[in-house]
């Protein structure tokens, strides 16, 4: 499985991976990474992903215009997403949800509810 | 706490400091733009905030999170218009990343712990942030032909944004662009550049190929002051459509958003070859220094070895064909180590303007105490400096700014009966000159008083009653140990610190400083460094059976003479060139080695021709060795304070010898030639 981490901070997206990496020992997981929408939107064709999570908050094109184009794509429209953002956001993450995004995790949160929301997505025990 | 954390922690105050320092740059530019501040500038501080808020927030950094999350609520309502842009919320910006800045500090250093007021800044971010304007909600967005897809894709903020633009009766358009996929995000940065120079882009919406490609499409909405030709006219690669419902609605039709037919689990892709190249996603990695000091020591020994190799192929001079490879080798090798060193070198370099907004923090905080008001002007930031450099710059560079403040920029009384106004000014300017960086520190204050100087001397015992003063010894004298009153405590040190300090530093760098001032019309101190000190370009000099290095920095020029060019003006040697009377300094008697033995009219010197600050020095030696790249390590404790020794280095061959240091020995040098004077008289 293959899951694609967006986040613009590099000490986040550290963080998310070695929470992912150590809730899903079990599976066999590629993660990959991008720090902006921009990366995001060029790694998409090279890869089949399985579930993106995503951060709102970036340069370039935010969580919600990248949402939006996926949910509004012919094949990606079926990734699940997983939108991680702050409470300040919560009426952008509302607007996620409207776009089609099938979870979210409001930062701060604890490792274990990333995980089980990730498995979630995943479809996976 | 787990491994994990312990490096996501690590990893955090890399990043915030990062964050910070981006922050107090973009909080300069908020200042200075006041009232008229660029929309994406407030949203781009808020970002910095709200990265910073959720990292603390994860890691488990109460205070800071605390903190940020409060500055993040205030900069959220700052940029949807609801919070009033004045000197009150400027300073209130700047003291919260101060205190940032300091809870960040206290993460690895508790005796900073409990230095922040905490609840001082919360209830005066409260106040702020309460007594903001009340923002009218209207229906402004009706006026618009936008359809439910791109309202729906847009942040409350863009929301916002697009709202402000209405209802200042800005154009609003849809640009529509499609860029291959290999490119797009180049090209798009370049046309949001160009658009943003005559208005403001609210969102920024990618979609599948419009034109049916294999590219991508993005749907910007503009707000701008421009009408559609002239839009199109600067970017003819776009769709430019108006929004305003008055016309016929063109936008349904002419959306992006159209469905095309691809074959499922095929995703869309340019073209095979990209694959490699763009797997990779992220484009940085973090250092820590000590590892990038780990591989220039392993460099400058490389060096080292390549010089023997080299000393090797010059004894060989009489087997032609050895010697011949030999060389060749080892001028590949040159070729390829001083690429490697370049490299090395780039890493480690730094924009300069990480420590401005250090800097005009303090320089405000002082301003401040001080009752005078300033304009810090910054400029060079993007000018690089071995990032160690630029850290041991912060202390010398403040105070020289804190005695501009001090003693150079006149009260305002004063400075209006001088015709100048009432805000005095200071320039720090970096750029780079050659193979190092200059930085100059210029207020335009009272000037330096040579009278002044010479009483505050004399009352220091610094010099005796009959001595004159000129402008050059008046400057000599400000860097004079016992010059400054211990009184001045420079903020950043916290000790009391005179400019013979900030000299003492500045050459620890193997830099120099000088002193341009113009009475009535202010002062420049002028501090001239290496881009690193690493490893540096050296001539290698003999003196009596003794070789020298002298750094190439602070050699202007080397030149043949004969000894009957050597003239005594008042017992001291000197040489005219090209009409300027330059003192000489015979580098054997300077360290006590025996001189030559016969010298003849015609016995043939070299002078290694040496500045410092506004002195020149001729140094006298018998050979020009070579010039060569050398590791400077430094010398015992005991040797520390010997003027006129930078460190000793290794030249090949086993040899070490000692690195002159021409801005001490030249002190030195003035110094005893003021007593040779003095016995004189």
């Amino acid at each position: 499985m293959k899951i694609l981490v967006v986040e613009d901070s590099s000490s986040m997206r550290a963080y998310l991976m070695t929470i992912i990496e150590g809730g899903t020992e079990s599976y066999d997981l590629e993660i990959v990474e991008a720090a902006s929408g921009f990366e995001a939107l060029k790694t998409l064709p090279h890869h089949k992903f399985d579930a993106i999570l995503t951060d709102i908050n970036m340069p370039d094109i935010n969580g919600l215009e990248l949402v939006s184009f996926l949910k509004n794509h012919p094949v990606y429209r079926a990734i699940p997403i997983m939108v991680i953002s702050t409470e300040s956001t919560e009426e952008d993450r509302r607007r996620a949800a409207a776009l089609g995004a099938e979870e979210y995790l409001i930062k701060p949160f604890e490792s274990s509810e990333l995980v089980a929301k990730l498995r979630r997505i995943l479809r996976v025990a | 706490m787990s491994r994990e954390d312990d490096r996501a922690r690590n990893e955090f105050t890399g990043e915030a400091e990062e964050l910070l320092d981006t922050l107090s740059r973009d909080l300069v530019d908020f200042e200075a733009q006041g009232k008229n501040v660029r929309p994406e500038l407030v949203n781009k501080i808020f970002r910095e905030v709200h990265s910073l808020k959720g990292l603390a927030a994860m890691l488990g950094f109460a205070e800071i999170s605390e903190l940020s999350h409060n500055l993040e609520e205030m900069l959220d309502r700052l940029r949807m218009g609801k919070v009033a842009i004045n000197r009150n919320l400027v300073d209130l910006l700047y003291d919260s990343v101060d205190s940032l800045n300091r809870l960040l500090l206290s993460i690895n250093d508790p005796s900073l712990e409990g230095l922040v007021d905490l609840q001082g800044l919360t209830s005066r971010i409260h106040q702020v942030v309460s007594g903001g304007p009340d923002v009218k909600s209207d229906d402004a967005l009706s006026s618009l032909t936008l359809d439910e897809h791109t309202l729906k894709s847009l942040t409350e903020y863009e929301e916002h944004r697009l709202m402000e633009n209405v209802r200042s009766g800005k154009i609003l358009l849809s640009v529509e662009v499609t860029f291959d996929f290999s490119d797009f995000d180049e090209r798009l940065r370049a046309l949001t550049a160009a658009l943003i120079e005559s208005g403001e882009v609210i969102s920024t919406l990618p979609a599948i190929d419009a034109t049916g490609g294999s590219g991508i499409s993005f749907r910007l909405l503009y707000g701008t002051t421009l009408d559609e030709v002239a839009v199109s006219a600067l970017a003819p690669e776009a769709k430019v459509v108006s929004l305003r419902a008055a016309k016929p609605s063109p936008v349904a039709a002419a959306s992006p958003h159209v469905e095309v037919e691809t074959p499922p689990g095929e995703p869309i892709t340019a073209s095979p070859d990209d694959e490699v190249s763009l797997r990779s996603v992220s484009q940085t990695v973090r250092v820590d220094i000590s590892r990038l000091d780990h591989v220039m020591n392993i460099v400058g020994e490389l060096i080292i070895e390549k010089t023997h190799l080299e000393a090797i192929a010059r004894s060989l001079a009489g087997q032609r064909l050895i010697s011949h490879e030999l060389g060749k080798i080892s001028r590949n090798l040159n070729r390829k180590l001083s690429d490697m060193q370049r490299s090395v070198i780039e890493i480690r370099l730094v924009p300069v303007g990480q420590i401005y907004s250090k800097l005009s923090r303090t320089v405000r905080k002082a301003a401040r105490e001080l009752g005078k008001e300033i304009e810090l002007v910054l400029r060079g930031e993007d000018t690089e400096l071995d990032k160690m450099m630029v850290e041991d710059l912060s202390d010398p560079l403040m105070h020289i700014i804190r005695n501009a403040l001090d003693h150079g920029i006149e009260p305002p009384n004063q400075r209006i009966a001088a015709g100048k106004p009432a805000v005095g000014r200071i320039t720090l300017n970096a750029y780079p000159q050659g193979n190092s960086v200059v930085l100059d520190v210029k207020d335009d204050g009272r000037g330096i008083d040579p009278a002044r100087i010479r009483e505050v001397a004399l009352e220091r015992g610094l010099i005796t009653g009959d001595e004159p003063v000129d402008d050059t010894r008046a400057h000599e004298l400000l860097f004079t140990p016992g010059f400054s009153t211990a009184s001045v405590v420079s903020e950043i040190s916290g000790r009391g610190v005179g400019l013979d300090v900030v000299k003492r530093n500045i050459q620890e760098l193997k830099g120099s400083i000088e002193v341009i001032s113009v009475p009535g019309e202010g002062t420049t101190f002028r501090i001239i460094l290496p881009i690193t000190l690493a490893i540096i370009q050296a001539l290698i000099v003999g003196a009596s059976s003794e070789q020298f290095a002298i750094p190439l920095t602070s050699v202007d020029e080397s030149l043949r003479i004969l000894a009957r060019e050597i003239r005594r003006v008042e017992r001291r040697e000197v040489f005219t060139l090209r009409d300027t009377t330059i003192p000489l300094l015979r580098l054997s008697d300077a360290f006590g080695l025996p001189g030559r033995e016969a010298e003849g009219p015609d016995t043939k010197w070299f002078v290694v021709v040496t500045r410092s600050g506004e002195k020149t020095v001729g140094l006298l030696v018998d050979r020009l060795v070579r010039q060569q790249e050398i590791v400077i390590k430094s010398i015992g404790q005991r040797l520390k304070s010997v003027p006129g020794i930078a460190g000793a280095t290794e030249i090949g061959d086993g040899e070490i010898v000692l690195v002159v240091d021409a801005g001490s020995l030249i002190d030195e040098f003035g110094g005893r030639a003021r007593e040779a004077r003095a016995l004189v008289k």
